[in-house]
């Protein structure tokens, strides 16, 4: 499904459709036995996802420094499509520079330098070539705190498309991301209210909505629950399990009961000697939660780290 | 519903108020070390005593399983009709100490989501109650057998049944201490020691068929005799069950070592 990702003459693709379905339809359900034997999957095999599938992303020896300080060193893991990895670890590990250098948004702050390669579809994110607005559009994300923009439900959903030339119908984009979103019938008949106006938990929503209106085909989440209440958080975890049929979702997350209730694969970093972030454990989330291989993982999904 | 005064009754919440003050582990199991691997960290004191309390509680739950097999058999041989009263009258202990076994487990997986070792050591212990309170009532129906047939002469010096109890007792001995090393390889040995126990019954079941037919008379003892083999029995085979509850504590596999 995408083309190049260098910089386009022409966003608009013409096509005007709404956002449609990725062409894997294999479902991503972990399996709720955790008994094993020989010949079944171990974990880290990455079982439950067709293992012929395109990981969605793919990063290789990454390294991102802040000045001369190094972050992250040398992370290298696949990201399955079409399921939801979190990445866990404690303060300092680098859960969050390495959300941000998946979709280039380390680029945003000075002084920040990036080794390694981030493949998208075989290509390198961090190619010269290679447009990190495009990247963002492809790539999109939602952060800690919701951020809509002071402008009306309808705008804040509308916006994406709009910067991006979409001429198709609007009004179908942004009722089909609502949909998506599973804010539609809370807000169908005050669309044109400010997207300020929401609660807490639907403002989360409407910023999903948002990044979803333009396309994405993986979305990043930073904490994205840990200002609501349980309410609008287990709300937010349903969303995502349903987002994942249509995309990819990679979440960082300080919740481990988050991290174990709604993520298909499980990320562990832990902040290394020399202050950088590493992996520790990457597994499926059943197997960090119920029988991790590292001592380290033990130890910090069972609260006795550090 | 009403409280019912004759309904022994735990409370959840009650869990933990001070249910250990008399309870020390027996059977010299006793462990300074967390069962839990994980090792005390400050960061979870309140939890790894909740931790330490419950593995306390099960093993002094099946120190008292295993005195109960050997003086219900020991009632029998000795024809003491109130040595084996005393072992019924003490299966109510052994049920209250699961009761709070449950409750405190309850309350902890309520209020400290336990996650990978520590949700399975919590599983398995409450398994392991379990199981040890059906193995205290078969002792305590091995010892309302001593006690019908204490007025009478002993039939064949109850052909093979100490042996057996002895075996199960050891059998039980064993399968806790591999409980407390958390030791598989252990667990699998006792597991397998079981075939011996199962060998014992078949014998004594084929013998004292023998006897019934032989003389009437023998028939009423022979009975009894049979019912405490086949209670003893299903100890040894409770007893796999736990050797099965440290293979999963162990490793995280779920096995079937009495297949």
């Amino acid at each position: 499904m995408p083309s190049t990702l260098t910089a386009p003459t022409d966003r608009d693709d013409g096509s005007g459709s709404l956002p449609t379905a990725p062409p894997t339809s294999a479902t991503r359900g972990v399996a709720l036995r955790i008994e094993r034997t020989a010949a079944e999957p171990l974990p880290g095999d990455a079982a439950g996802t067709d293992p012929d599938a395109e990981p969605a992303v793919d990063l290789r020896g990454v390294s991102v420094y802040y000045g001369s300080f190094r972050a992250v060193k040398d992370i290298s893991f696949e990201v399955p499509p079409n399921a939801i990895t979190s990445l866990i670890g404690p303060s300092g590990s680098g859960k969050s520079t390495l959300l941000r250098a998946i979709n280039r948004m380390n680029d945003l702050i000075p002084g920040t330098r990036f080794e390694g390669e981030v493949l998208y579809h075989g290509e390198n994110l961090y190619a010269d070539t290679v447009d990190p607005v495009e990247v963002r559009r492809r790539i999109g994300m939602v952060f800690q705190k919701a951020n809509p923009f002071p402008k009306s439900i309808y705008d804040n959903v509308a916006f994406g498309p709009r910067i991006n030339g979409f001429r198709g119908k609007l009004d179908e984009v942004v009722e089909g991301s609502l949909r998506r979103a599973a804010l539609w019938d809370e807000v169908k008949d005050k669309l044109r209210q400010s997207g300020l106006a929401l609660s807490g938990g639907q403002q989360q929503r409407l910023c999903i909505a948002r990044a979803i209106a333009v396309q994405p085909e993986i979305i990043l989440m930073d904490e994205p629950a840990s200002a609501l209440d349980p309410r609008s958080t287990l709300q937010i975890e349903e969303l995502m399990s349903e987002l994942k049929k249509n995309y990819t979702i990679i979440i960082v997350t300080h919740n481990m009961q988050q991290a174990a209730r709604a993520s298909d694969f499980t990320v562990f970093l832990n902040m290394g000697e020399d202050r950088a972030g590493y992996i520790v454990e990457h597994a499926r989330t059943i197997d960090i939660f119920t029988n991790p291989k590292n001592q380290l993982t033990e130890d910090y999904v069972s609260g006795r780290f550090g | 519903m009403t409280d019912d005064q004759t309904t022994p009754k735990t409370r959840v919440a009650d869990a933990f108020a001070g249910v250990l003050d008399d309870i020390e582990p027996g059977l010299g199991l006793s462990d300074p070390r967390p069962i839990a691997v994980g090792a005390r960290h400050p960061h979870r004191e309140t939890f790894d005593r909740e931790l330490q309390e419950v593995k306390d509680s099960v093993l002094r739950m099946g120190s008292l399983v295993e005195e109960a097999i050997r003086a219900a058999i020991d009632s029998l041989v000795r024809h003491d009709a109130d040595a084996a009263t005393a072992v019924i009258v003490a299966d109510a202990g052994i049920n209250e100490v699961q009761r709070k076994v449950a409750a405190m487990i309850t309350a902890t997986i309520a209020t400290q989501a336990p996650v990978a070792r520590d949700l399975r050591f919590l599983l398995t212990l409450d398994h392991v109650a379990y199981e040890l309170e059906r193995m205290g009532d078969h002792a305590a129906s091995v010892a309302k057998q001593a006690r019908k047939m204490a007025p009478y002469p002993p039939l064949k010096g109850y052909v093979d049944l100490p042996r057996m109890s002895e075996a199960v007792a050891q059998l039980v001995h064993g399968v806790l201490r591999a409980l407390v090393d958390i030791d598989h390889v252990r667990a699998r040995e006792v597991a397998a020691m079981d075939d011996e126990v199962d060998a014992l019954y078949h014998r004594i079941f084929d013998d004292v068929l023998e006897l019934m037919r032989q003389d009437p008379a023998n028939v009423d003892r022979g009975a009894r005799i049979l019912f405490a083999a086949y209670y003893l029995e299903r100890i040894g085979d409770r007893s796999t069950n736990i050797a099965e509850d440290v293979v999963f504590l162990a490793t995280g596999d779920i096995e079937d070592l009495n297949p």
